[in-house]
């Protein structure tokens, strides 16, 4: 009996909460409604880039979407952004999406409830975000894609990347390097990894990396002996590194039983860590394999010549142009001007494009002179 | 020449709430002897021998049992084994994707080391199969062995653990002529080895062909011991015996008024959906008449439930021959939504497991035979679901406070009207009762009884299967006998008693010629 | 006390789940300074869950009639990626693409219907299979590459009603509408209900218990109506929504109010006995496992809508919410039990829940954890009411399949 008069209680009072609530949210929700809609009216006929012009108070909240933290790059990217903005003075939302899509609207949806102003997004899938982010710019608030580039929606302001076809022809000369360095004089057997279909950089990797291999291939010096050469054939789901070794484990035992496979093209250093796990295994001789990310692990195997080299995109860099622009926004500067402009199905979206570094066992102390965790993983 | 006993149960009593199941049993087993225990359903014989192997440990029961000299106190059923107590039950209970070997040491595994001992196992395995007299690979899985085998198993598993005395629980119910006459050979053999066995059966053929006393158990007493040797086994002995009690007054008075035949079934042939070439129902022939109360009497396994439900829509078993008529109309059931429609009804005998969703309410429980009588459109009308239920409700006197309340709040009795309720809302012509009253209280059962010579007053066929021989007396107009698979008769309710029924039900020699029983067929029709 | 329960009409625990749900709310709202109760979240809540719970729906018969579908994220991925490629390769027009994949759904679901009630091989390992065929499957058609969907589609994943009429309602008449006649519906089931069980049981009930009854629906439909009004101009009750209580409507009404309907629950509950009540158990499984795989390809067209994309990662893990929507919602896992409302009810409980962590900033890895254990409680609760010998609560939270009145869920009453 007495539970249940607790019960009761309970209830009445949750009643009467709705109903005070009903009355104080009404006058809020009243004054606001007006506003936004003219506002929404005007944003749809300014440009994009126009939209923060106005600025916004210095500790105002920005939402930051990732979509996972299954690799060290997204990794320092959440906590970068954690301890910069929160530096800068912003109110930090930072949420990872454990790469699920449904997630990750949610949270883009979250973040504008708790009122952000401008929504940094690395997306799970670029194309899947469509009607959240159109969502977002119809409450004003600017999006900047983050490291990936956000597809078929007209709700994207900005994106901030490393120049991706540019990481790939990176990729691809390094590979040439490699081979020519280790494995003497051609011809050489290759194979070819590309990165997860859904991430929309994946594709320009690769063709950025075949703008250097294929004439290579056609004049014979690159044989790639399985012939898988399209980025279909290639791809790694969900940039998924078990996924690459079985794949590397099969074409091991299918083609090279009486082969030497010389070099691998990898779009980064998890799936290069798992072709050169698998090759291991299968009693090879480790190729030249390319790499990117600089993950920690991969710094090490540079440094112990089990991998070839990497390309850093150092993530302070990525998160440190993201602020800049967000900083510049709330100044009530508008987005500065982009380096390029593409088209992502529905509209010219203005690209930062940052450019990345190739590293190898020569110039690894160099290139992370200034990283100190890094550098010290070079003994 | 007396030989000693083995074993004396003296004042056995056990009580189960409210049910005294057993009352001051008395059994006295000679050691060597083939002893048989025999008694109609529930007279207690089960409970007794779960007693002796420590199924119900020391303590739960009252009374004194004295085993090879000393008085023992079997908590659990693996101490009664250690002494050399075996019981075999009617279900076996090997498992069927283990091998011989791994059966009959499962739990009993010789170790060497921590490790099986395959070897030794196996050679003994064979040692005790070629005392069982099978000669099978011990490798064989269990789920490759026909029945009979598998009981030849059961029982050298015993022997492998050294039984002095060893229970068998109807053993032949699920045999075949030729695997019981294999086990009687072996038990004879285990005899010639001083290893005495218990045997329960109803059978009396069997009884008398193979045992060397009998013990019959009525309502939980020992009624009588016979001692073979010491003159024939007297059939009718037993009988009376294991039905000798009058039928009171405890079924209502009827006048029933049989009109035309209107449910006819003829030629009709099953298989065992589990054991192929197996009959259970050998080309079986009966009628009931429009307000006839006709019974069906048969020892368990018999094949009366099996009959009914390979009749109601082909529920069970596999459909060989035979036709069916309703007024005359052959017709054709092919699934129990047809035989419903057809205006068949069945009653099955296992109330929580058959006979209702205990899930259930009322309500839903009484119109879930005949949807259809309650759709306006295509939707059901909970309102007129409502009425249904009330009128079934106050018309059958379920005793409840609303028919919104879960069929799993009833006692039995009242479950039992809500499952009539349910198919008499199908309006039948003929309606089949399996054990209607099974775990009914006796006030109840009254109700019962009237209800049903209600229906049949309406003109209705009625069938009642029931291993009750004085409720099929007390309550039917005609009774059919079954013996595995096949009616081995008819009688009319004036000439019927307990036993001649017992004996068609036990198929015994007196009542086997062929030429007797269609006579008799004649004789009523 | 007493008053009160005249007034719900039964005990209150009938009500924990929502209560429950209330309190959730609050609670959320208060943590998240009032982040929680207002218009666009509430809609967000709405078109962000609506394909779960539409799955839920079909999730709940498979489960009464104790069977499971792992294969629904599959099927919905996969049925949203042919309508995509269907629109976008064969330049289908967008209906007849919804349509193919609608037919591609019942066709999956027929195949795995087929399996359980023709060879009886469990519908766990029938839809075992079926979810690695059809994820499997929505890889191979897609080649791993996101494909856009026709932008019409968009209305069935988040648009909203239109608006009209007059301006000073100061809100979307179209939900406005909808509110009104929720309500309305409500006070004539109930007015209706009062006056036939007076002419069936001859006991007519209080008047004023159901006026309250009326009145205390009728304020919080109109507190709702209220929120999902008055968002920004042009967004409403979202239409994802309105799919949902119109489904809803329609399949508590096939639960609770046709011949199958009884046949689920009769199956689930004692299939013998069914069996032998003349219900035809093998049809009565093919056709739920069929309209199962037909509400996953629903929810992934709804989903696809709301995403402007189908990806070959779609519906990824999505049968386990809606198994939780129906496990917390107090269906036996033994079968037999469970109705369509205490789902839904089940299903917004997690949605809350996420969401409420979300606007606090939880992480999606603690929202996990937090989600495991409220699944956990909430059937171990059931559980132990049923060991104490009492009526399970949760269970009993819509007594409708027991004929007692419904009117806890007002939408969806049947009228």
């Amino acid at each position: 009996m007495k539970k249940k008069k607790c019960l009761s209680q309970i209830l009445v009072a949750s009643l009467i909460m709705s109903m005070a609530l009903t009355g104080c949210g009404g006058a809020r929700q009243a004054e606001s409604s007006a506003a936004p809609a003219a506002e929404s009216a005007a944003s749809v006929a300014s440009a994009p880039a126009a939209s923060g012009a106005a600025g916004f108070a210095a500790d105002s909240t920005i939402g930051v979407a990732l979509p996972w933290l299954g690799t060290q790059n997204w990794k320092e990217a959440d906590e970068m952004f954690r301890t910069q903005l929160a530096a800068a003075g912003f109110k930090a939302i930072v949420q990872h999406a454990d790469n699920k899509v449904p997630q990750q609207q949610q949270q883009i949806e979250s973040m504008i409830q708790n009122g952000a102003k401008v929504i940094v997004v690395g997306p799970v899938d670029g194309s899947q975000l469509g009607s959240v982010l159109e969502e977002a710019k119809a409450a004003n608030i600017t999006v900047i894609g983050y490291d990936r580039l956000i597809e078929n929606t007209t709700g994207i302001d900005g994106v901030v990347q490393f120049g991706s076809v540019k990481t790939g022809e990176l990729q691809g000369q390094a590979l040439l390097d490699g081979l020519a360095a280790k494995k003497g004089k051609g011809p050489y057997n290759i194979e070819l990894f590309g990165g997860g279909p859904a991430d929309p950089n994946a594709p320009n990797f690769f063709k950025g990396a075949m703008t250097v291999l294929q004439p290579k291939i056609d004049d014979g010096t690159l044989v790639v002996v399985s012939g898988q050469k399209d980025f279909t054939q290639c791809a790694t789901l969900d940039w998924d590194n078990s996924k690459a070794q079985a794949r590397m484990d099969s074409l091991l035992s299918g083609f090279y039983s009486k082969k030497e496979i010389d070099g691998v093209l990898s779009p980064n250093d998890g799936i290069a860590r798992a072709i050169i796990t698998a090759s291991e295994q299968a009693g090879q001789k480790i190729p030249v394999v390319s790499g990117l990310d600089a993950e920690n692990e991969s710094v090490e195997w540079i440094w112990s010549g089990k991998q070839y080299s990497t390309v850093a995109k150092p993530t302070d860099l990525l998160v440190g142009k993201t602020i800049e622009i967000i900083k510049s926004l709330q100044a009530g500067s508008g987005m500065p001007a982009p380096t390029t402009k593409v088209n992502n199905g529905k509209t010219d979206v203005g690209v930062y494009e940052l450019a990345p570094l190739v590293v190898t066992k020569e110039n690894a102390k160099e290139v992370f002179a200034k990283d100190a965790g890094r550098l010290a993983l070079l003994k | 020449m007396e030989r000693p006993l083995i074993l004396q149960m003296q004042g056995i009593t056990k009580l189960f709430p409210g049910v005294r199941a057993l009352d001051d049993v008395t059994l006295e087993v000679r050691q060597g002897d083939i002893h048989a225990i025999c008694g109609e359903n529930g007279a207690g014989k089960s409970t007794l021998m779960n007693v002796l192997s420590g199924v119900y440990p020391h303590g739960s029961y009252e009374g004194k049992i004295i085993y090879m000299g000393n008085e023992i106190a079997f908590r659990d059923i693996k101490e009664s084994e250690r002494a050399g107590i075996a019981i075999i039950h009617q279900e076996l209970t090997m498992i069927p994707e283990l091998s011989i070997t791994e059966n009959i040491f499962l739990g009993n595994e010789t170790v060497n080391h921590g490790l099986i001992d395959w070897d030794t196992e196996r050679r003994r395995t064979a040692e005790l199969l070629e005392r069982v007299g099978l000669t099978i690979d011990p490798g064989t899985l269990i789920k490759h062995l026909g029945v009979g085998q598998q009981q030849l198993v059961e029982i050298a598993k015993a022997l492998s653990k050294n039984v002095r005395l060893l229970i068998l629980d109807e053993p032949t119910s699920a045999l075949n002529e030729t695997d019981s006459a294999n086990l009687f050979e072996l038990m004879r053999g285990l005899k010639s080895r001083d290893i005495t066995c218990i045997m329960i059966s109803h059978k009396l053929n069997e009884i008398a062909e193979i045992a060397d006393a009998v013990t019959v158990i009525r309502d939980g007493r020992t009624v009588e011991n016979f001692h073979v040797k010491e003159g024939q086994i007297d059939e009718d002995c037993i009988i009376r015996a294991m039905v000798g009690r009058s039928i009171e007054n405890r079924y209502p008075s009827h006048e029933s008024n049989p009109g035309e035949v209107i449910f006819e079934v003829s030629d009709w042939r099953v298989e065992d959906p589990d054991i192929p070439g197996r009959l259970i129902c050998k080309d079986s022939n009966f009628f009931v008449r429009a307000g006839e109360i006709v019974g069906f009497a048969g020892l368990m396994g018999a094949g009366r439930t099996e009959l009914m439900r390979s009749i109601f829509g082909r529920n069970y078993g596999i459909y060989l021959g035979g036709s069916i008529k309703i007024k005359g109309k052959e017709i054709r059931v092919a699934s129990v939504s047809s035989a419903i429609r057809q205006g068949i009804a069945y009653v099955p005998e296992d109330r929580k497991n058959l006979g209702l969703n205990l899930i259930d309410t009322i309500r839903i429980t009484t119109v879930s035979a005949n949807l259809k009588a309650i759709l306006r459109g295509r939707l059901l009308d909970l309102d007129k679901e409502f009425q249904v239920a009330e009128q079934q409700r106050s018309s059958l006197n379920v005793k409840t406070n609303s028919v919104n309340s879960g069929v799993s709040t009833l006692s039995g009795g009242n479950q039992q009207k809500v499952v009539l309720g349910k198919w008499m809302f199908t309006e039948p012509e003929v309606l089949i009762l399996d054990e209607p009253t099974r775990g009914i209280d006796v006030g109840a059962k009254y109700e019962i009884y009237r209800l049903i010579q209600k229906l049949a007053d309406q003109g209705k066929a009625v069938i009642i299967v029931s291993s009750e021989l004085p409720e099929l007396l007390g309550i039917s107009d005609r009774i059919y006998t079954v013996f595995e698979g096949s009616i081995t008769g008819v009688l009319n309710r004036q000439e019927a008693n307990q036993e001649k029924l017992m004996r068609m039900m036990t198929n015994t020699s007196k009542l086997d010629s062929n030429s007797e029983r269609t006579e008799m067929l004649y004789e009523i029709s | 006390m007493r008053y009160l329960k005249k007034v719900l009409g039964g005990g209150l625990r009938q009500y924990s789940m929502v209560i429950a749900l209330v309190a959730l709310t609050l609670i959320f709202n208060i943590t998240s300074g009032g982040r929680m109760i207002t218009s666009s979240n509430f809609q967000n809540l709405i078109s962000g869950n609506a394909y779960v719970l539409v799955l839920a729906i079909g999730m709940l018969m498979v489960i009464v009639i104790g069977q499971i579908d792992l294969s629904v994220g599959s099927v919905a991925g996969f049925s949203g990626m042919v309508m995509a490629l269907a629109a976008r390769d064969l330049g289908w027009p967008w209906w007849l693409a919804v349509l193919l994949s609608l037919a591609i759904g019942a066709a999956a679901g027929a195949w795995q219907g087929f399996w359980l009630s023709r060879f009886g091989i469990p519908g766990f390992i029938t839809t075992l299979g079926g979810m690695m065929i059809f994820r499997g499957g929505v890889i191979w058609i897609s080649k791993s590459i996101s494909v856009p969907a026709p932008t019409e589609l968009k209305v069935f994943g988040s648009g909203y009603l239109p608006e009209w009429g007059p301006a000073f309602t100061g809100m979307n008449n179209s939900t406005l509408l909808l509110g009104i006649l929720a309500i309305a519906a409500f006070a004539f089931t109930q007015l209706r209900r009062r006056k036939r069980s007076a002419a069936l049981t001859g006991k007519t009930e209080e008047l004023w218990p159901v006026v309250v009854r009326i009145i205390l629906v009728a304020v919080v439909i109109g507190y709702i109506t209220w929120i999902f009004g008055t968002g920004r101009t042009g967004t409403s009750f979202p239409i994802p929504g309105l799919i949902l209580v119109v489904l809803v409507i329609i399949y508590n009404t096939i639960t609770q109010r046709t011949r199958f309907g009884r046949h689920v629950y009769a199956v689930g509950g004692n299939k013998t006995s069914a069996a032998l009540s003349g219900v035809n158990v093998q049809k009565t499984y093919f056709l739920t496992m069929l309209n199962m795989s037909l509400l996953a390809a629903l929810a992934g067209i709804m989903f696809v809508g709301r995403s402007t994309a189908a990806g070959p990662s779609d519906g990824t893990g999505w049968e386990m919410d809606a198994i939780a929507s129906v496990f917390i919602g107090g269906a036996a896992v033994s079968g037999g039990v469970g109705t369509i409302t205490a789902t839904m009810v089940g299903g917004l409980v997690m949605a809350v829940l996420n969401s409420g962590l979300m606007l606090m900033g939880v992480g999606a890895d603690r929202t996990q954890v937090i989600k495991g254990f409220v699944l956990l409680a909430a059937v171990a609760f059931d559980v132990f009411n049923k060991q104490q010998g009492r009526a399970s609560i949760i269970g009993r939270l819509f007594p409708a399949k027991e004929g007692k009145p419904q009117e806890a869920n007002p939408a969806s009453s049947d009228s």
